[in-house]
């Protein structure tokens, strides 16, 4: 990841493609998309506003590629981009933006900016302007397979303990099963219990499934930080994993910014279509308690509520499947006012939660979901996202929150149902 | 004479015990780990946790700081992990289940608490390359059986 200016702006250039040069040439500059972005309206600084966070970028393609620009430019009309434009605005970029896609749901021309700001990333990223956490992350994702440097011996060592709490194997490397499962490194390290959950669900639903020893980590900070060729690497080892284990499915865990990687970015990164099909867990979940195979017993009679992982729902479309789990589990589900695509993200995803340098801002913008908490008091919040949990669970601290986070996959598995000793019973 | 010897048992008889038995249980659970944890603030919510006669105020001023020293301790997403560092947030983890009110945990305390302490041992496991699976279970068993024969 050798970086200079000179590359940063080639790589500007290299970035803009006819959307961004649609979108770019389209924006009437309404400011709408200032009111959906919580580092804005968190902070009232215009700086903040997303469509600002793209003003490099958007001078390059106005400087480059629009006649007007291009005239200008020739007369010595126009400023060039800076090394010292692109240092300041590396706080607007990574610090200031999880990439929530709120903005680009409010546009009234439909500019995707969320997916500008991830093409500013690859040239900020060239030119030395990423920050320090999510350099190192790449750098182990790359060196080690796994952003918090997660070594299979780690994953052997939770799964010989799962499998000694269970009384069961956890199926590793099993060639032509049906899924492969795809782990975040923090579910390995900070929420392993999640491997016991889909264990017992699986086992409970008849699943065949494996984890690969070879590719098991979900996340790609290719992806966060902006460099393509490292963010396809990743996705080619999956890819591999898969074509080699012959599994039809591609499981993505609990983890909002994975499933968008391998998803949705996933075939456009390597150029080719995939010989297997990729599913979230809860789009997994839902499909196995539509067909009977996933039965519960009992509700919970606390007030609890969904938070939506912005890159699951509002960017990947499960927006229904939580919902018809949670009503599975609770005997009182209530929504946060502007929920599913229109949720609030929690401020920590797209890299923030790994750049340091983000902390403050991004416990300051927590100030909007417990804008949406005060006004439903849950007694418990239970979301999909294990970035997302931990983040929530730090925001509630800092407000003086008092609320339990829970997994949803985790939630469901305490509420199997009992087949054994519940054989012909309704649950 | 209570005996455990599974996780099955060893559930059903945490589900039997009520909300004031789960936490001194739980504080047991933590105890056995807090060798693992270097974060001193641990050590004084525990005292409060397995404190029989503790006020509300007390334990919700506990609860506070064993969840603070949580995220004080987690590995952030990102960032590279350290296992020896992880057990500390895993016992910090227990401690925090501990100390929650027995209605806003579904499923108990003492269970979270008891998995929190294994996941803990499972940590410091990876780096000393140990095959402890199961140990800390049994201990746990013992423990439990050790209070319901008391």
């Amino acid at each position: 990841m050798s970086a200079s200016f000179e590359r940063g702006i080639n790589a500007f250039k290299e970035q803009i493609d006819a959307p961004v040069a649609a979108f770019f040439s389209s924006c009437v500059r309404c400011g709408l998309c200032a009111e959906a972005c919580l580092f804005y309206t968190e902070t009232g600084d215009p700086e903040r506003t997303p469509i600002n966070k793209l003003e490099p970028m958007r001078r390059i393609w106005q400087q480059e590629y629009s006649f007007w620009g291009k005239l200008a430019s020739s007369l010595g009309l126009s400023r060039p981009v800076t090394d010292a434009d692109l240092t300041e605005w590396e706080t607007l970029v990574y610090d200031s933006c999880t990439l929530c896609g709120r903005c680009s749901m409010v546009c009234p021309v439909g500019n995707d900016i969320a997916y500008m700001i991830r093409k500013m990333r690859e040239g900020m990223a060239a030119s030395g302007h990423a920050p320090e956490g999510l350099i190192g992350a790449t750098r182990r994702a790359v060196t080690i397979g796994s952003p918090m440097g997660v070594k299979l011996p780690a994953l052997q060592a939770q799964i010989r303990h799962t499998e000694k709490d269970l009384g069961y194997s956890i199926p590793v490397d099993v060639e032509g099963v049906d899924y492969l499962l795809l782990l975040s490194s923090m579910e390995i390290m900070n929420f392993p219990e999640f491997i016991s959950a889909i264990a017992r669900i699986f086992k409970h639903a008849g699943v065949t499934w494996t984890i690969s020893s070879e590719a098991f980590e979900a996340t790609n900070s290719g992806i966060q930080i902006g460099v393509s060729e490292i963010a396809a690497e990743l996705v080619e080892r999956i890819v591999a994993a898969a074509a080699k284990l012959k599994v039809k499915y591609v499981i993505s865990p609990e983890c909002g910014h994975a499933y968008m990687a391998i998803r949705w970015e996933g075939p456009n990164l390597i150029g080719r279509p995939y010989d297997f099909k990729v599913v979230h867990i809860l789009e997994l979940l839902d499909e196995l308690r539509a067909a009977g195979r996933l039965k519960t017993s009992g509700k919970e009679t606390q007030r609890l509520t969904y938070h939506d992982p912005c890159q699951i729902s509002r960017r990947g479309g499960v927006v229904q499947q939580p919902r018809n789990l949670m009503h599975e589990i609770a005997a009182d589900f209530v929504e946060m006012p502007e929920t599913g695509t229109m949720n609030w993200c929690c401020g920590a995803g797209g890299g923030v939660s790994s750049n340091e340098r983000a902390d403050e801002i991004r416990l300051k913008v927590f100030n909007r979901k417990k804008k949406q908490l005060d006004q439903i008091h849950p007694d418990a919040i239970i979301s999909a996202c294990s970035n997302c949990r931990i983040h929530l669970e730090d925001g509630l601290e800092e407000y003086e929150m008092d609320i339990p986070v829970l997994s949803l996959t985790e939630t469901i598995a305490e509420h199997l149902l009992d087949r054994e000793q519940n054989e012909g019973q309704e649950p | 004479m209570t005996e455990i010897t599974n996780d099955s048992e060893f559930r059903a008889a945490l589900d039997r015990l009520d909300a004031g038995q789960q936490r001194l249980v739980a504080a047991g659970f933590v105890k056995s780990v807090l060798h693992l944890c270097t974060d001193e603030r641990i050590a004084r919510v525990l005292e409060v946790a397995g404190d029989p006669g503790a006020s509300s105020s007390t334990l919700a001023e506990a609860l506070k700081t064993a969840k603070a020293t949580t995220f004080d301790c987690h590995t952030r997403c990102g960032s590279e992990g350290d296992w020896l560092e992880q057990a500390g947030y895993f016992v910090a983890r227990a401690a925090v289940a501990a100390l929650t009110p027995l209605g806003q945990m579904p499923g108990g305390v003492a269970w979270p608490a008891a998995m929190s302490a294994r996941m803990a041992q499972t940590s410091k496991s990876i780096v000393t390359g140990e095959n402890t699976a199961g140990q800390e279970s049994e201990n746990q068993y013992r423990l439990l059986a050790g209070f319901l024969n008391s």
